[in-house]
């Protein structure tokens, strides 16, 4: 069987997925209301939309908090990610074209980044969000300096 | 690399002359709608005389000639670069050992005045127009050498390095007249016959035909008479239009290997004549596409997976046009130098993915059987509804069966064989040493029952090669024996 990955993202992830799903849940909570109010639609169709919605609020952070995880060895990157439908990703170093650090809008605000590998198949890239800024720019070194490391034309 | 070029390749060089006749033909063509409008408002404001249609002419005319005047391509130190544009100036350049693929493609025009133009794969994962290496256009003779010089430098080996060995071209497979047989069974003719049938359900259905009452027997049997020679006709004319577009296409297809390259020749077309060269080394397995209808007439296509190349340049990298399967899996045989991975018994996916065949194709026509089924009863809607989703459970039962026997993946000697679909079912063949990632997904659904949809990532083709709803200790299985330094790390 194959193992989880070894490390946790940051537990401040949590929160960021947490805002996420708060904003696109008032926008679609919005919707379905301003519909309901506007257009006399039923309000039970609104009352099952909205418990739906705080459950995915309250349901998806931990549940994927719980899911992602990652590890890089000396050969090759493991990534888990997703909560209902679970992805998980193994890429050897030698295969890896760009590492890409990014600090979404909302990451930024507590302080998260994310680490995205390629490689040469548009099917294959590993992304590792919500690490802790100072860790993701580490670990973007290192996997920098791994993937050089190793010859080939990578496809 | 350069070596193998001869001399005198340095200078820029421009397009063949005879592309002055071309270009602005071309783009008068492009400027038509334009001109057209230009014609009306001249007629329009008359009395000064016929200036706007000599400007509306001349404009694209010398835009066509300054094309060619500012257009030059030249190979120099391993390099192959295009420099065109008047106002802008772009300057193009690509490493001659980067190119994966050579094509020329002749219109009816440029065949007239025996040209072709060419254009160079290199598998860049730009869209625009504006960054494809294409040289339009060169004497058919200078395109045949400069594809012959560009995947040789391309060739990855040093064996190839000698440029004064003759090419030996060995034909593999040639177009047959009886596989136009085929052509109306191609998903393309397939659609067809679908719209027909929509459509004349609708014109039946307003003219009356599937009510009841006013029932007078001649008008019942001349509409059935109508309605049959009808559809005949439809069908036949579809079958036409299907073969026209195969003949079109795949007239005097041939596929040739030339050994001292070691590259693939591909040649086809009736009025604008293609031909698609690709580097042996480049290719990291094949694509047997078995939709329905093919599949009844004993028929398939074959595609190579090329690395570099993306799915949206498919067609290039089609080996065989829809052909008998014998052909087929001679061919891909011959590509892949291996029968083993053809020949290999597929594994089934196992009792649990057969059920979840079975439950995504049912789930929906059930529902709408059920809630139809609530109509009648409650809501007095006439019991013909229930055709419907009768008809959609039997389509969805013979879909879960054939798509339940479809499934099967397979690992012998360093080739992943995957298959699955039904209307369009697809056989994969790939070298596992071209697999650059391993993706494992499961939904919430697919944990409960343990199991997982395995995919193998890679450069070329579709990105992405999967084999659906493995039990999961088998799909692991696969990708450790496949790569076991890379996978028995995480095993735990």
């Amino acid at each position: 069987m194959l193992r989880e990955p070894a490390e946790r993202v940051s537990p401040r992830a949590r929160w960021m997925w947490t805002l996420g799903a708060v904003i696109r849940s008032l926008v679609l909570g919005g919707l379905v209301g301003a519909w309901v109010v506007a257009g006399d639609g039923p309000v039970a169709v609104l009352i099952v939309v909205l418990v739906v919605l705080v459950g995915y609020v309250i349901v998806m952070p931990q549940w994927r908090f719980r899911v992602h995880r990652w590890e890089a060895t000396q050969t090759a990157v493991y990534t888990q990610t997703g909560w209902w439908a679970r992805e998980q990703r193994i890429a050897p170093m030698s295969r890896i074209q760009t590492v890409d650090y990014v600090e979404g809008p909302v990451a930024r605000l507590f302080g998260l980044a994310s680490v995205t590998v390629t490689t040469a198949s548009a099917a294959g890239a590993l992304a590792i969000e919500g690490l802790d800024k100072d860790r993701a720019r580490v670990l973007t070194d290192e996997l920098t300096t791994r993937a050089d490391s190793v010859a080939g034309d990578a496809t | 690399m350069t070596d193998v070029l001869p001399t005198g390749q340095e200078d820029w060089q421009r397009l063949d002359r005879r592309m002055l006749l071309v270009h602005p033909i071309k783009e008068v063509g492009r400027f038509f709608p334009a001109l057209i409008g230009v014609f009306i408002a001249g007629s329009q404001t008359g009395g000064d005389g016929p200036w706007f249609e000599i400007v509306g002419v001349a404009l694209p005319i010398a835009y066509g000639v300054l094309r060619f005047y500012t257009t030059r391509y030249r190979i120099a130190d391993g390099r192959i670069e295009l420099r065109r544009g008047l106002l802008t100036k772009h300057v193009l350049s690509t490493q001659l050992d980067r190119v994966r693929t050579v094509d020329l493609t002749s219109s009816p025009i440029h065949r007239i005045l025996g040209l072709t133009t060419v254009r160079i794969g290199t598998g860049t994962a730009s869209t625009k127009g504006e960054d494809q290496l294409d040289l339009d256009s060169l004497p058919t003779a200078g395109a045949q050498q400069l594809r012959y010089q560009l995947l040789h430098a391309a060739g990855t080996s040093g064996e190839r390095a000698d440029a004064s060995a003759p090419l030996v071209a060995r034909t593999v497979v040639r177009f047959d007249p009886s596989w136009l047989r085929f052509a109306p069974l191609t998903s393309a003719g397939l659609v067809s016959f679908a719209a027909i049938a929509g459509v004349t359900s609708q014109i039946l259905n307003g003219v009356g035909f599937f009510d009841q009452g006013h029932d007078i027997p001649g008008l019942k049997a001349a509409l059935w008479l109508t309605v049959t020679v009808g559809i005949v006709l439809g069908l036949a004319s579809v079958s036409a239009l299907a073969i026209v577009g195969y003949l079109l296409t795949n007239w005097d297809f041939s596929l040739t290997h030339t050994s001292t390259d070691g590259s693939w020749h591909l040649r086809r077309g009736l009025l604008t004549t293609r031909e698609t060269s690709m580097d042996d080394g480049r290719v990291r397995g094949v694509a047997v596409g078995e939709p329905l209808g093919l599949r009844l007439g004993r028929g398939a296509r074959l595609s190579a997976i090329v690395t570099g190349l993306d799915k949206k340049q498919q067609g290039t990298t089609l080996l065989v046009p829809p052909a008998p399967r014998q052909v087929v899996d001679r061919v891909a045989a011959e590509v892949i130098g291996t029968t083993t991975p053809l020949e290999a018994v597929l594994t089934s996916h196992g009792p649990a993915a057969i059920r979840r065949r079975w439950i995504r194709a049912l789930a929906l026509p059930l529902l709408l059987l059920v809630g139809i089924g609530a109509l009648i009863v409650f809501d007095d809607a006439s019991a013909w509804w229930l055709l419907l989703p009768l008809l959609g459970v039997a389509v969805g039962a013979g879909l879960a069966v054939d798509r339940a026997r479809s499934l099967g993946h397979a690992l012998v000697d360093g080739w992943l064989v995957v298959r699955s679909g039904s209307l369009v079912r697809r056989r994969e063949l790939l070298q596992t040493d071209g697999v650059i990632g391993w993706n494992l997904r499961s939904t919430y659904f697919q944990r409960r029952v343990g199991l997982t949809t395995l995919v193998a990532t890679t450069a070329g083709g579709s990105q992405s090669y999967a084999a659906l709803d493995v039990p999961e200790a088998r799909a692991i299985e696969v990708a450790r024996l496949a790569q076991p330094q890379l996978i028995e790390q995480f095993l735990g």
